[in-house]
């Protein structure tokens, strides 16, 4: 039990220290240097593979609302930290940093290490 | 003896070939078989990239150019000519970065890789002494051709190193999302040594060297991992077609939006060109 525990600390630690960049393509499209803090609506989670996604619907300062294709790490990373297929649903509310698309169009990417649920409670416990 | 529990889907697909042709799964033969124990899930140790920091990849002048562009490319939002960007087999040896975890089935005449990531993918090491194909009638492929060879390097009868040569690699192909390019001739030849540290049995490695035309020199990395110590651990199919948002059309990137229509990924970036849309007859 404790070598196991050993290994997935480990496995935790190294998507912790490299987030997104160990991904199998770049995220150089989404704009790392230009975060953006957001609260939104799931309307679907994917946990998908190669990479999951949460299609989120944002209001902009006008009110107005639009639907975002947000990528994130891939469920067996996601599952290191806890998350399963079931941890968001759509209605749930959420707030994440999301890098968007450079393009300014309605795409970006998340990081576990940086969602949770809009009233501050953790999506996974080992993310938090 | 396969371990219950660590047969994946893969090994449920390749296991009826190797039994259809009577060839014996090493792990399956005796304790005390002359192959290495690897079964289990290995997961890698290393962040994946071939060069981390202020390491510098050993291209030619050309190549080194060609490295920049893709750097170019990627920081304006494109896929920097990495091929799984958009689906495709990350192919040798990017695919040894292990994205996902992998699995290793030794049988006497084949050593089979299996990795899912990005698309099930998987590797035949032939061990059965054969000669490399005519270059004339090969057709390259994404994880390429590979010839192994056991070793008994201490000589106490069981083998220590599976040595391995790969041919015939489909460009395009990088070490990783960096976009490190391998040159466009598909003359690549790469080699590794895959053996199990002396010290640390639960610990594979794999020293990786490459040889292509886009180098100065020979480039070696070792690659290790870790045993899963899960008993039972759990493989996932990937089928990247499936829910990929990011899409190639001509030389250009598009990222799907939820209603799966095509967005930019760069600033002022063209639709795409639909000439052949309403063509008057």
């Amino acid at each position: 039990m404790k070598t196991y525990l050993a290994t997935m600390f480990a496995g935790a630690a190294l998507v912790a220290f490299t987030g997104m960049a160990v991904a199998h393509h770049s995220f150089a499209m989404f704009d790392q240097e230009h975060p953006q803090e957001v609260t939104g609506v799931v309307k679907e989670y994917k946990y998908t593979s190669p990479h999951s996604f949460i299609i989120l619907e944002i209001k902009d300062k006008d009110g107005t609302a639009e639907a975002w294709n947000l990528e994130g790490g891939s469920p067996s990373a996601l599952a290191r930290d806890g998350w399963t297929s079931k941890s968001l649903k759509p209605g749930d509310e959420v707030q994440l940093t999301m890098e968007p698309l450079r393009s300014g169009a309605p795409g970006g990417a998340w990081n576990v290490n940086k969602i949770k649920f809009k009233d501050g409670k953790p999506i996974a416990a080992k993310t938090q | 003896m396969v371990r219950p529990g660590s047969v994946s889907t893969f090994t449920l697909r390749v296991a009826p070939l190797l039994a259809a042709l009577c060839i014996p799964i090493a792990g399956a033969a005796a304790e005390d078989s002359k192959y290495p124990d690897l079964k289990g899930q290995w997961n890698r140790t290393f962040v994946p990239r071939w060069t981390v920091g202020q390491e510098k990849p050993p291209l030619t002048p050309e190549y080194q150019k060609v490295y920049e562009a893709n750097l170019a490319d990627m920081a304006n939002g494109g896929p920097g000519n990495v091929p799984s960007w958009y689906c495709l087999p990350q192919g040798m040896p990017m695919m040894m970065n292990a994205y996902d975890p992998m699995e290793v089935i030794v049988a006497p005449e084949t050593t089979y890789i299996l990795i899912s990531h990005v698309n099930d993918s998987y590797r035949r090491i032939y061990t059965d002494g054969r000669k490399w194909p005519d270059p004339e009638t090969t057709l390259p492929v994404f994880s390429g051709y590979s010839i192994g060879k056991w070793i008994d390097e201490d000589g106490d009868g069981k083998y220590d190193v599976l040595e391995v040569e790969t041919r015939f690699i489909r460009a395009p192909h990088t070490y990783d999302a960096q976009g490190i390019p391998f040159h466009g001739d598909n003359q690549a030849v790469i080699k590794e040594r895959i053996y199990l540290d002396k010290a640390d049995k639960d610990l594979l490695h794999d020293d990786i060297t490459s040889i292509d035309h886009a180098l100065t020199g020979p480039w070696t990395k070792n690659r290790t991992y870790k045993r899963n110590p899960n008993p039972q651990p759990v493989w996932l199919e990937e089928a990247c077609a499936g829910d990929n948002a990011m899409v190639k059309i001509g030389n250009d990137p598009y990222f799907l939006s939820p209603d799966g229509r095509l967005m930019p990924t760069r600033k002022d970036q063209a639709p795409p060109d639909t000439r052949y849309f309403n063509r008057k007859k």
